[in-house]
């Protein structure tokens, strides 16, 4: 033997941390253990002590080695020594032993840590920061949610891909509704309205009033919010809400000329129904914001006429111009004021209307800003409005994410009919984050685009999710009723440290993660598709997803899913790069070019899997939250801290040029811009810009008109949003509120409150609870 | 987001913090204290673009 002649190191770190004294024998037993389990692949004794000793000898002097390193060290052996099926069974030996020291002591421990620990201390609670751990029905929540993934792994999930999950290959996402349901839908809220609907406890007719139409979008995304995994959109917000609009206006309208005759003619019989219904009657066409001085014409002739006549009246032809002025400044008047309760009581509940178990508010986009009828603007105007105020103490809305759907001709420039809107939303995303702006000339969303036709305006939900081609039904390239069924996201940045400089190795191994994802989403996909409507009462059973009207209450809905997207994401391309070249894209033009082929190396897979399958396989730019930790934490304890690759806690979101490097805005969306066409699944790119700049709104124009111009299909700029709860600031605070002078942690004296009180009437109101 | 702030003799807000509200992953969180250890990194690293 010659063993005795390597030398071995004296300890090996077990998984806990504890050191133990080394013992070759393990080596040993856990390669013959895979051999015998490969069958047909011959390991002479000779080659066997080779093996061991190759192993050993590769052990790099100097720490103590962990049985993670060791057990990479004999894979790597197994393989450069061409015994192929032997490496493949000591990795299934691996990987099963992976998942079984993930036992149920383990979920018992997770259990601990969800009951006795607070979400400040533990980050487990903090994995997803829309839901509050700390409350009764967060912390069973994630009991539910720690519980399945448990069953999931080791009950459900191929071995392989359970532990290609496991082990921060790839991140299948909410994979604790992996048995359950889908991620997100577009809401048609016309529609929805228009064939009236139930929740489920009673039938809701069609709304007549904009506070109406708010409350009952509200509900529409809480209960769609209920059903499925991820955040609801409403990609027509303005189009909807301005029909919302006209029904008050003319509900205002009709009061108010009932009113006009009744007090200036004395005359209590205009009051009477019998009158409003025979004005409606006779007039060929509703009243609305857009048709007000023909309809006032038709009105002069019906009053000389019958409508006088009705009333018992004679009224001048003066007098009816009159009333008909007077009325619709008094609907136009009335409405507005309406619009803008709807709007801020929309705001209110979406941030304060619980879904799931009370652990979250439901995570809501609306999409708004090209219906340029004047209902649709008096809603968009009194929305950004009440943003624009805050909640009731004046804070920042969290809820919903607003999207500001921009388009040439529409509201890009000056003369287009909505600019206005335009320039108001950018005023108001400088003091409150929102809204963000999505841009429909970018050509990847151009293309279907179609004008009035909301349906063929691309939409986007919260974080990015964007639904627009259809393979499955190329006639139904639309918005409404579709989402992502799920995603699965790759940890690009390990393949990039694996190559080790080599870029064939790279994409044979990225060629190998995309089908393995592929594989897993279609495995996820046979077990939605055998759901039947009853399994989503609202989401299928009220018609909101594509032609589930079609469906009885027990057929299953694999069909009309067909309609949703199933994507692969990706994180980390910057530290892909880095590990790939020493730069990433930020740095070198070099690098650029190559993350432009690896992104669109991904996307080809994708499109190529989609004609194969005839279903939507789409590449996302993953939005990371608590996947951005996760993996790099993981890849750090295998391959140590690689400057610029592993050295941080965490790795750079999607395609993103990285936070901490310096670079201008417009450089920034240069380098980004053209990954939009490629993430047909959805995507976003973020300016940073200091308190000052952003409040410059064309400073802030010009960053959003760049956006537009380098082919983003989603952006928003970021910049700090602060508040001091104490005098009620909103803005920049560094270490000292610039209003009342304190830092954080101190108090102020309700003197010097009620005189600031004086200047900023928004400074709240204190009683002493000791005079 | 920030409880309720209490007066007592004569002083209001001891030990009560600022909201910082930042966007996460394209959506609002409103202070810090509710993101991850990660996203936290990240918030502390992020740089101002200039405008140049």
């Amino acid at each position: 033997m010659r063993g005795t002649a390597i030398a071995c190191p004296e300890m090996i770190k077990k998984r806990n941390g504890t050191p133990v004294p080394f013992d070759v024998k393990k080596i040993r037993d856990a390669i013959r253990k895979a051999n015998e389990a490969a069958r047909m692949e011959a390991i002479s004794p000779y080659q066997f002590e080779e093996l061991v000793d190759e192993v050993v000898e590769a052990i790099p002097d100097g720490d103590t080695p962990n049985v993670e390193q060791i057990q990479d060290l004999v894979e790597e052996k197994l393989i450069q020594n061409g015994f192929a099926r032997t490496a493949k069974a000591y990795i299934l030996y691996r990987e099963e032993h992976t998942k079984l020291r993930k036992t149920e002591a383990d979920l018992v421990k997770i259990y601990r840590e969800l009951t006795f620990t607070s979400a400040a201390d533990a980050d487990i609670k903090r994995e997803n920061a829309n839901i509050d751990a700390d409350t009764s029905m967060g912390t069973m929540l994630k009991y539910g949610s720690e519980g399945a993934n448990y069953f999931v792994d080791n009950y459900i999930l191929p071995k392989d891909i359970a532990a290609a999950h496991i082990n921060g290959d790839i991140h299948i996402h909410d994979k604790d509704f992996y048995m359950l349901t889908e991620t997100c839908c577009q809401i048609d809220l016309l529609k929805l309205f228009h064939d009236g609907f139930s929740t489920g406890h009673g039938y809701i007719r069609q709304p007549k009033s904009i506070q109406s139409y708010a409350a009952l979008a509200c509900i529409a995304i809480q209960a769609n919010q209920n059903e499925m995994h991820g955040g609801q959109s409403v990609p027509n917000f303005d189009y909807a809400m301005a029909e919302g609009v006209a029904c008050t206006y003319r509900k205002e309208y009709y009061d108010a000329v009932q009113r006009y005759f009744w007090l200036e003619y004395d005359c209590e019989k205009a009051l009477d129904e019998s009158f409003r219904v025979a004005l409606k009657a006779a007039m060929p066409e509703r009243i609305h914001m857009g048709n007000v001085d023909a309809y006032g014409e038709n009105l002069v002739s019906w009053m000389l006429g019958e409508g006088g006549q009705m009333l018992g009246l004679q009224p001048d032809e003066a007098d009816i111009r009159r009333c008909h002025r007077t009325s619709v400044q008094i609907a136009t008047r009335k409405t507005d004021m309406a619009t803008y309760q709807a709007m801020e009581s929309l705001i209110h509940n979406l941030n304060t209307m619980n879904s799931r178990a009370g652990a979250q508010v439901p995570f809501s986009s609306i999409n708004y800003g090209t219906c340029t009828t004047p209902e649709a603007r008096m809603a968009i105007i009194n929305l950004l409005k009440v943003t624009d105020a805050g909640l009731g103490n004046g804070e920042t809305a969290i809820f919903p994410v607003q999207i500001f759907k921009v388009k040439e001709g529409i509201n890009y420039n000056p003369g287009d009919p909505n600019y206005d809107l335009f320039r108001m939303a950018i005023k108001v995303s400088a003091k409150r984050l929102f809204p963000n702006f999505s841009f429909l000339d970018a050509p990847f969303n151009l293309q279907y685009y179609k004008a009035g036709d909301y349906n063929t305006e691309v939409a986007y939900m919260g974080c990015r999710t964007r639904v627009m081609g259809n393979h499955y039904d190329p006639t139904r390239e639309v918005t409404c009723g579709r989402g992502n069924l799920s995603f699965t996201s790759i940890n690009l940045p390990r393949l990039g440290i694996q190559a080790k400089g080599d870029l064939d190795a790279f994409y044979k191994n990225l060629d190998k993660r995309m089908a393995l994802c592929c594989r897993q989403l279609l495995h996820r996909f046979e077990i939605q598709k055998k759901k039947t409507v009853k399994n989503y009462p609202f989401l299928m059973g009220q018609g909101i997803w594509i032609d589930s009207d079609h469906l009885g209450i027990d057929d299953q809905v694999g069909e009309i899913l067909k309609n949703g997207t199933l994507s692969v994401g990706f994180i980390g391309l910057a530290e892909t790069l880095k590990a790939l070249t020493g730069h990433h894209h930020g740095e070198s033009e070099e690098s650029r070019k190559l993350g432009y082929e690896i992104i669109s190396h991904m996307r080809k897979y994708l499109d190529e899997k989609s004609e194969e399958t005839g279903l939507n396989f789409t590449l996302l730019a993953t939005p990371a939250e608590g996947l951005s930790g996760r993996f790099v934490r993981m890849d750090q304890k295998r391959y140590g801290k690689i400057p610029g690759v592993t050295d941080r806690e965490y790795y750079t979101n999607s395609f993103h040029v990285p936070v901490y490097y310096p670079i201008s805005a417009f450089e920034k969306i240069q380098i980004e811009g053209p990954y939009h066409a490629l993430t047909n699944a959805g995507h976003i790119s973020y300016v940073e810009l200091d308190g000052d700049t952003a409040k410059n709104p064309e400073a802030f124009e010009a960053v959003i008109r760049c956006m537009k111009e380098n082919g983003v299909g989603y952006g928003s700029v970021n910049h700090p949003v602060d508040r001091d709860p104490v005098c009620g600031f909103t803005g920049v605070i560094d270490d000292v509120c610039p209003r009342c002078g304190r830092r954080e942690g101190e108090a102020v004296s309700l003197e010097r409150l009620n005189e600031l009180r004086k200047k900023y009437p928004d400074v709240p109101v204190y009683l002493d609870a000791n005079h | 987001m920030a409880g309720r702030v209490i007066a007592e003799n004569g002083m209001a807000g001891e030990n009560v913090k600022f909201d910082r509200i930042r966007r996460i992953t394209g959506y609002l969180v409103g202070t810090t204290d509710r993101f991850n250890n990660a996203k936290r990194a990240e918030e502390r690293d992020r740089v101002k673009h200039t405008l140049s």
